[in-house]
């Protein structure tokens, strides 16, 4: 058995049951090898015993066209892309339905299998529209792609195409139009309601060459997760209605990012085009967010875009003044000189926040640290419950924002003898200057009664991109950027770290959390005008507790798990 | 004229009631098996000695089938679906047992149903068949009142339990997964095969799909033993007597029992059964069995016995035994496209292949039996047929599908071109349009 490539395994999912209903019959006992080595096109190739025919192939480095398989959904075999020759099989096969076993020899190359797919294309594309120059699809779509791989360019079709009067451009929920003209029965959609969300809105209806896809008895598609019903469409029939036509989908950048919505973290990847985002599209993690992302999540792209505050400010009097953000640094630490020389650091309040990432929250707690005061905190408002299906297991979140854990492992919690923001709120401490590193850390700061009394401190400074009742009352006021313009990691609810990148650099003067940190700890005598995100996660590795595994090279994954802190809800 | 087994007590006044099946000898098979010391074992191996090859379409060996079912069971119950849905075009065997002889059927089931340790059997019967499931509803409640049904029937410690389903109209549930999806209340798709549903039927539990006449026959196997069986039909491949649906323009269309094998020329001619062509006109076309035959011309019909072996040898099917016989007044076109119609009508509509490669056809036939087809359509019918089945699909629909349009065109293709070329029909108005034209 020589020449045999090695490859590791992959995510993927077994065979589920055949279209109708549970799964089949219980598979043999587990063996003791877990790869088979299979034969594709000649070549003998080590594959994992629980993936898919297309996607052993896939990690064989070969590719096998297809529209209805997907990973995480039962096989229906129906789109027939897929097939393939098997050695012993008189009759093609599709790959997608074809249990892998040891020796099994697929060949994926032979004028059978090119014609097979050349037929199918055909067939897919005698009643779709060609007009991709409209679809917003163009660009992302399964249906271009294998037409431009395995499709002829001229088609025999001379009739009609089918038009789906009344079944197309039509919004079937909140957020997801659908156009049955463009639908090519492939019931991705179908399966992922019934399988993944358990709502089962969509149905076929009709039969043969009038079948279409709809929801039941006219009730909207309105699930929780309902944005991945148009992801997991591989053609324009379904698209989701606040993405779609806003851009092509080639000018967009990817950045790779985590989900601000709350603390499950989903992976994400953020669309972009000149420094503005366009949506937000899940990111593969079987750990956490698998193939989906949550319709809450999902639209809160639009959010990032929102800038209220665009220059640092100060109060002089009582009047609201532009200033450059060095002067607005000085000011607040020449702020907190003053205090720690007059009453002494128990004047001083710092706030962090659940938004931000560890490396800010953790730089904010060292200047805390540094002034030796233990007056410090982070709250994170609770949020409804919010679920999302892992490759395993229901992954909840509690709360409103997605860094929660990490900032209180970042130390942000009263040290002994110090106090809190319930104690700043309820008047039993009245510190002399308050700095909150994120404005938007919590409801309390649009609350104007709360906001009040916050005001009651000598000083109030903060940091902020959007206005809100805080930033209207505060004596400074810095941009900070969203979570787009920087990077960094945050701690999810299972305690695993994952790393953000950098969609695009903040407009001038605008600068991430950490640099405006940064350079408050440069003007109070301490730290270095040149770290990093990385340097302050070395820092962390050393100084917090749970936290020395981290690797960058295993953040690039953002699988990283702080040990013994999983939580789930139970297998299903 | 050969003895009738099947279709023995058809005609027969009040046929339907069990007093007259219990005259006529009825249930004495069933006796003989529950209280005669026999074993599902044994009655399994009577079946398969006997030869009987399943009458729905595909010829499967019914006991080679029951022997499918695993040994162990893992727990789950077996189910023995009696398939009723008798929608091949053409055909109308099932629905003349079931209407005039019920018990028979309900009999056969019984006796499979034992053979296969299954306690709860359905028959799934087509929905337009309203008087055949009311009949049988009631044959069944007439079962139950005299012990042939229910708990320990016949004081053997066997139970059964039969429940009438009635379809809601599509040719694909008559296709065995098709059916079990529907059973099941969903959308009659065919499942990925395998697992088989010997294995993974309905419900996920082993299951046997047997047609209406298949499984009348088992009554006679018990009654007169498998040897007699065996020896009745052309060859021990192909036995059994077996029912003829005959139609199109013969003077005697109907339902005809024979031995298996019997020939095509004596059905369609002999004094027993067709009784030769209306107004003696000349045979065109025959589709030996149901619309998803290949059509055989009138030299192919020479010599032809009408069994599983020789259909197959004039490459075409014995399929569900309809034989619908076309004269030389048939536009072969017009026939091809009412044929394409059905299927484009009827496909599911999973599989890609399937679902736009039916209306495809249809829509050439139509172009080109309306006069505005071109000479390149008539390779393009073949071409698009090739590339629809053939292990392109999940189930055989397709292969079905493209049998009437391939044998036409491959067999009448003249005629093809006259239509295109001469831009009318070879045979003079179409039928339905002639008695316009004379009026």
């Amino acid at each position: 058995m020589s020449g045999k490539t090695p490859i590791t395994p992959g995510g993927g999912g077994a065979i589920p049951g055949p279209a109708g209903g549970a799964a089949p019959p219980s598979p043999p006992p587990p063996p003791q090898k877990d790869t088979y080595t299979v034969l594709f096109d000649g070549k003998p190739v080590e594959v994992p015993r629980n993936v898919n025919l297309i996607e052993a192939a896939k990690l064989a480095g070969i590719e096998i066209p297809h529209f209805c398989f997907h990973p995480r959904l039962s096989v229906v075999g129906q789109c027939r892309m897929c097939l393939v020759e098997i050695e012993g099989i008189p009759k093609i096969q599709a790959a997608c339905t074809t249990p892998l076993k040891e020796g099994l020899s697929v060949k994926t190359k032979t004028e059978k299998v090119v014609q097979s797919r050349a037929a199918n294309m055909e067939f897919l594309l005698i009643n779709h529209p060609l007009d991709c120059p409209i679809c917003d699809q163009a660009g992302e779509c399964k249906l271009q792609d294998n037409s431009f791989g395995y499709g002829d360019q001229r088609s025999r079709y001379d009739e009609r195409k089918r038009q789906y009067a009344g079944f197309d451009r039509t919004m079937i929920g909140p957020h997801v139009i659908a156009d049955m003209t463009r639908c090519i029965q492939c019931t991705r959609c179908i399966r992922f309601c019934q399988e993944i969300a358990g709502t089962g809105e969509l149905t076929f209806l009709d039969r043969g060459g009038r079948t279409l896809v709809w929801t039941h008895d006219g009730r909207p598609l309105a699930n929780d997760w309902s944005g991945c019903a148009a992801d997991v469409c591989p053609v324009g029939a379904l698209t989701v209605k606040e993405f779609r036509f806003r851009s092509r989908v080639w000018y967009l950048e990817k950045a790779r990012s985590v989900c601000p919505g709350c603390n499950i973290g989903c992976n994400i990847s953020i669309e972009n085009r000149d420094s503005i985002v366009y949506r937000f599209l899940p990111r593969l993690n079987p750990e956490v967010n698998d193939y989906w992302l949550c319709d809450y999540g999902r639209f809160l792209s639009e959010s990032l875009n929102v800038r209220d505050i665009q220059n640092a400010s100060a109060r002089e009097g009582d009047a609201e003044v532009r200033t450059h953000v060095p002067g607005a640094i000085e000011r607040i630490a020449g702020k907190i000189r003053r205090t720690v020389d007059s009453t002494g650091p128990t004047g001083l309040f710092f706030l962090g926040s659940a938004n931000l990432s560890n490396e800010e929250n953790f730089l904010l707690r060292k200047i805390a640290d540094h002034l030796s005061c233990g007056n410090r905190d982070a709250i994170v408002d609770e949020s409804r419950l919010r679920r999302m299906k892992s490759r395993t297991v229901w992954v909840e979140g509690t709360h409103a924002a997605s860094n929660f854990a990490g900032a209180k492992d970042m130390g942000l919690s009263p040290l002994p003898g110090g106090y809190g923001l319930q104690d700043v709120l309820s008047g039993k401490a009245l510190p002399e200057v308050i700095l909150v590193a994120d404005a938007a850390f919590s409801k309390i700061a649009d609350d104007p009664e709360k906001v009040e009394i916050l005001r009651r401190a000598g000083f109030l400074a903060v940091a902020a991109r959007t206005a809100n009742a805080l930033t209207r009352a505060a004596d400074v006021v810095l941009p900070a950027a969203s979570l787009a313009e920087k990077e960094g990691t945050f701690t999810n609810v299972q305690g695993r770290v994952q790393r953000f990148d950098r969609a695009f650099l903040p407009a001038s003067p605008i600068r991430a959390h950490w640099e405006v940190l940064l350079l408050l700890a440069v003007a109070l005598g301490f730290g270095d005008r040149n770290w990093t995100p990385t340097d302050l996660r070395r820092q962390i590795q050393e100084q917090v507790e749970g936290y020395a595994d981290l690797t960058e090279e295993e953040l690039k994954g953002g699988i990283l798990m702080k040990k013994g802190t999983f939580v789930s809800v139970g297998a299903i | 004229m050969s003895e009738k087994v099947l279709l023995a007590r058809v005609g027969r006044e009040r046929s339907r009631s069990i007093e007259t099946y219990l005259e006529d000898g009825g249930y004495a098979a069933l006796r003989t098996v529950l209280t005669g010391g026999w074993t599902p074992e044994k009655l399994t191996d009577e079946v398969k000695k006997s030869g009987l090859r399943g009458r729905g379409g595909a010829g499967f060996p019914t006991g080679v089938k029951w022997g499918f079912v695993p040994k162990d069971t893992k727990g789950k119950p077996v189910y023995l679906l009696c398939n009723a849905d008798e929608s091949e075009p053409g055909t109308f065997k099932d629905r003349l047992l079931m209407e005039e002889d019920p018990h028979q059927v309900i009999e056969g089931i019984i006796l499979s149903s034992f053979a296969i340790k299954c306690r709860s059997a359905y028959i799934y019967i087509r929905g337009e068949f309203y008087l055949g499931a009311r009949i049988l509803v009631k044959a069944l409640e007439e079962a139950y009142a005299k012990g042939y049904l229910g708990e320990n029937i016949l004081g053997s410690g066997y139970s059964l339990d039969v429940t009438v389903h009635r379809g809601a109209g599509a040719y694909i549930c008559g296709e065995e997964t098709g059916l079990i999806e529907s059973l099941e209340g969903k959308r009659g798709q065919p499942r990925i095969k395998p697992p088989f549903p010997a294995v993974w039927g309905v419900f996920g539990a082993p299951t046997i799909v047997n047609n209406v006449e298949t499984l009348a026959c088992v009554v006679h196997i018990v009654n007169r033993g498998a040897e007699w069986f065996a020896k009745i039909g052309r060859n021990e491949k192909n036995s059994g007597p077996k029912l003829y649906c005959l139609s199109g323009h013969v003077n005697r269309p109907g339902v005809y029992e024979a031995p298996m094998g019997l020939q095509m020329k004596e059905l369609l001619f002999g004094a027993d059964y067709g009784q030769g062509m209306k107004d003696g006109k000349k045979v065109k076309a025959v589709i030996p069995g149901g619309a998803s035959a290949a059509m055989l011309t009138e030299e192919e019909i020479e010599d032809c016995p009408l069994d599983f072996d020789g259909l197959a040898a004039k490459k075409s099917m014995l399929g569900s035994a309809a034989i619908i016989v076309m004269n030389e007044d048939t536009c072969i076109v017009d026939a091809a496209q009412n044929l394409a119609k059905f299927f484009s009508h009827e496909s599911c509509g999973q599989c890609t292949p399937c679902r736009e490669g039916t209306p495809w056809l249809h829509k050439v036939l139509t172009r080109i039996e309306a006069g505005e087809g071109r000479i390149s359509d008539i390779d393009l019918l073949e071409k698009i047929s090739n590339q629809m089945a053939n292990g392109m699909t999940i189930c055989v629909f397709a292969d079905a599908a493209i049998a009437p349009v391939l044998s036409s065109v491959g067999k009448f293709r003249d005629e093809f071109r006259y239509h295109v070329e001469q831009k009318r029909c070879l045979v003079g108005p179409r039928a339905r349009d002639r008695e316009l034209v004379t009026a």
